[in-house]
Order: structure tokens, then C-alpha cells, then sequence
């Protein structure tokens, strides 16, 4: 499963790749993350409680970003544990084009799930994924630059 | 399952008393959905607090031009009330057709909605008839109370104590079930009345019910199935899964809105 969008950032490009790159900045975003700890410049661990309507599993895992072309474009990517409710992954490739001081964040994300979890939601991953990526995005222009102007998703 | 403290409070202060800071503990209303994800170890809530001891979150009345709903009212007495039968017979109907015996039997009106799953049926019936969620700390109109999926006005220590449906004007509801579910693939819930027409949709949308704007302003001139021909839901935006995909959701919705146009037209 595969979703893209796109989120104006009211601030340059410089300061949101800094900002792709701060742990503490994505632990704000990343819906449900209780802990994000900085391993090595490219690797953390995570844990992360989902939270789907009647469905509260806690994850724990490790995000590594890859494929580093600062600063425009990485691949950050997470996988995570959730005991007997399975296991969860997902990744995005995330780009930056510069648009007179303005920055435009592309992304282009998958998530998988298995185990238990994702019997019992076969029909909701799309739908979750898809919200809680408009959820990190949404976050993370809010906090790089506080009044967001525009978002889409397709 | 998980082990958890159950509670089964004889009074509302009681509930606030033990939700009040814990955010680990639930409500548990009928429990046909809370259960299930429990016994699949799911979630670990640390305490359920059951509702259905607490007096008056049960039963059925009509109070003016409303109709009013406990919200610990089980699907199967709605569907069995000669009461809404009478008041507003869409109601019934569409309570007789959600899940098996079993989930009617426990499930209730207000566990529904508080889930919000995106294929459950009553979310379609609220906003349709323009229903008012009534908590323990105000009133919510249902167009302000369904967010997104799973995810409604609610705040965490809040609870439904009962849905006020206004009464006039003719509705119908149509879906299209799940064999193995009873989940809604898709349904429709049209209503019209003193010069207005409301669709409403579950099962399909992924941020579960939705209000479809451009059927009710082509059902708004001219109150026919034929004034939806050429009109769909656009299939990139609907739920897709290993029951169907976006685009037979988005078709389906549409049958059912025609249907439920159709049966409204037969009533007279």
C-alpha cells in the first residue's frame, strides 16, 4: 500500500531538512511515540503505542534514516514489535523543493502490518496509514513553521 | 485476554470517579467490538467500567418532536420498539440489519457511535436525521460529532448519555452487507424534509461516515433516482481492502443511495 503527498512549509529549506534530522522534533510527530532515543546519527529506537479505535498496541522498535542527499531528500523508514498484536513497518521517501523561502515536503510512504493486528484490520490499514501520515506531516510543518497555508493528499 | 479491574458503578459520579486521570481505563458499553479486541489481546485497558448498572442510560421516548434514545438502548429493542417503528420506522429497520442476533442483542446505540467504525450503521442514521449527541457535559449535533475514523468530538473522560432524533419528513436506509460481518460494504441513509434532502454514508469513506454534498443537491431539485445518474463517489477516496476495492465501494454507495431514494419514493 503506497501513499503520496505533499505539505507547504512556511520556512526554508535548510531549517525543515535540520528539522527532518532532529529526534526530539520527530518524536513530536510520530503519532503515538512515547520514546525516540538517538543511537547513531542515522539510527534510533522508538516506542510507539498505535492507537485505532478499540486496538492500543505498543511498539517497539528502531527508525533509521537512509539514503541521505542533504538537503533534500532521505528515506526514513521504522519497524517495530507489538508482542501478540504482530508487527508494523513503514517508510517514506521525503524531498524538499525550494520555492522563494517557502518549502515544499514530498513524501511517498508504505506501511505493512502482519500478525494478529493486521487480521483484525485488514479492512482499516489504508484508511490508518493514510491518517496517521497526514498526522506526522501535518505535525511537523506545524512545528517547523506554526501557521501551515496548504495540504494535500492523494 | 489481558487481566483488568471491572467495575460496575451504580451512578454516574462513580464513573467520573474512576476515569477521572486513568487514561487506561474504558467504558465498556455493549462490548461487541471492546470484547473481541480484548480477547485478541488487542488493547490492555487496566479497568472496564461497565455502564450498564447506571439507571436511565436505557430505554426509548418520545418527547415533542423528538425522539430520544438511551444510549445503553440495545440495537434489538430499537429494532423491536413499536414505539420507533411508528416514529420513525428508517430507525428500526436499520437496527434489525446490523450484525448477527448476538451483537443486537448486547450491542447498544451509544457504543456504536462512540467507536465510530467506518462501517457501522448507526453513525449514517445520526447524521442523516441530523441526530444531537447528548454528553454528560453538553450537546453535540451529529454532523460536529463524527471526525474521522474511529475518532469522534468525544474527550477522553466524557459519556454519551443519550441521542435525540428529530422527528418529520421520511428516510430510508439501504446497505449492502458483508456476508461474514454484517458490516456495512457500503450504506446509505437518505432523508428529506421541509424542503431539505441529507445523504448520508458508512462503510465506504476512510474517514468513516460522510455527508454526500452532491446527492443531496441533485436529490434537492428533483427528488428521483434519475437525478443521480452519471453521479458517483470518487474510488481513490473510499476504503480499499481485501473485501473490495475503492472504486466497487464507491459504485456500491452509489446503488445504495439510489435504492434508498426509490424506497422513500414508495412510501408515498
Amino acid at each position: 500500500m503506497d501513499l503520496t503527498g505533499s505539505q507547504r512549509i512556511e520556512a526554508p529549506r535548510e531549517e525543515v531538512w535540520r528539522a527532518l534530522n532532529d529526534a526530539e522534533i520527530l518524536r513530536q510527530c510520530i503519532p503515538g511515540c512515547q520514546e525516540l532515543v538517538q543511537t547513531s546519527p542515522t539510527e534510533f529506537t522508538a516506542k510507539v503505542v498505535l492507537k485505532i479505535g478499540p486496538v492500543k498496541a505498543a511498539f517497539a522498535g528502531a527508525v533509521t534514516l537512509s539514503d541521505l542527499e542533504p538537503p533534500t531528500a532521505y528515506r526514513i523508514y521504522g519497524e517495530g514489535q507489538g508482542g501478540v498484536a504482530g508487527f508494523a513497518k513503514g517508510g517514506a521517501k521525503v524531498w524538499l523543493i525550494e520555492e522563494e523561502g517557502v518549502t515544499i515536503l514530498n513524501y511517498e510512504a508504505q506501511a505493512k502490518v502482519g500478525g494478529k493486528i493486521a487480521q483484525l484490520g485488514a479492512r482499516l490499514i489504508e484508511g490508518t496509514s493514510k491518517k496517521l501520515a497526514g498526522e506526522f506531516f501535518g505535525a511537523f510543518a506545524l512545528l517547523v513553521a506554526p501557521a501551515p497555508v496548504d495540504v494535500t493528499t492523494e | 485476554m489481558f487481566p483488568f479491574t471491572y467495575h460496575r458503578p451504580t451512578d454516574l459520579p462513580t464513573v467520573h470517579a474512576l476515569l477521572g486521570g486513568n487514561d487506561e481505563a474504558k467504558l465498556l458499553a455493549g462490548g461487541q467490538t471492546l470484547i473481541a479486541t480484548l480477547k485478541q489481546r488487542l488493547a490492555s485497558p487496566s479497568d472496564l467500567i461497565d455502564l450498564a448498572a447506571i439507571p436511565g442510560l436505557a430505554g426509548m421516548s418520545r418527547e415533542g418532536d423528538t425522539l430520544v434514545i438511551g444510549a445503553m438502548t440495545r440495537h434489538a429493542d430499537v429494532a423491536a420498539s413499536p414505539l420507533v417503528r411508528e416514529a420513525l420506522p428508517a430507525l428500526a429497520a436499520l437496527a434489525e440489519l446490523i450484525g448477527d442476533p448476538a451483537v443486537r442483542n448486547r450491542g447498544t446505540l451509544g457504543g456504536s457511535i462512540a467507536n465510530n467504525d467506518p462501517s457501522a450503521d448507526y453513525p449514517a442514521a445520526c447524521l442523516a436525521l441530523d441526530a444531537t449527541i447528548v454528553t454528560d457535559k453538553r450537546e453535540i449535533p451529529a454532523g460536529d460529532f463524527f471526525r474521522d475514523l474511529f475518532e469522534t468530538a468525544l474527550e477522553p473522560a466524557e459519556v454519551i448519555l443519550k441521542v435525540i432524533f428529530p422527528l418529520g419528513g421520511q428516510g430510508a436506509y439501504e446497505k449492502f452487507p458483508n456476508p461474514a460481518s454484517r458490516y456495512a460494504m457500503a450504506g446509505a441513509f437518505v432523508w428529506r424534509g421541509m424542503g431539505k434532502v441529507r445523504v448520508a454514508i458508512t462503510g465506504t469513506g476512510q474517514g468513516g461516515v460522510f455527508r454526500w454534498s452532491e446527492a443531496e443537491a441533485a436529490l434537492m431539485t428533483d427528488f428521483d433516482p434519475s437525478a443521480l445518474d452519471g453521479l458517483w463517489l470518487d474510488g481513490d477516496a473510499m476504503i480499499s481492502d481485501i473485501h473490495g476495492t475503492g472504486a466497487y465501494r464507491a459504485h456500491l454507495a452509489g446503488v445504495m443511495t439510489r435504492r434508498a431514494v426509490s424506497r422513500i419514493l414508495a412510501l408515498g
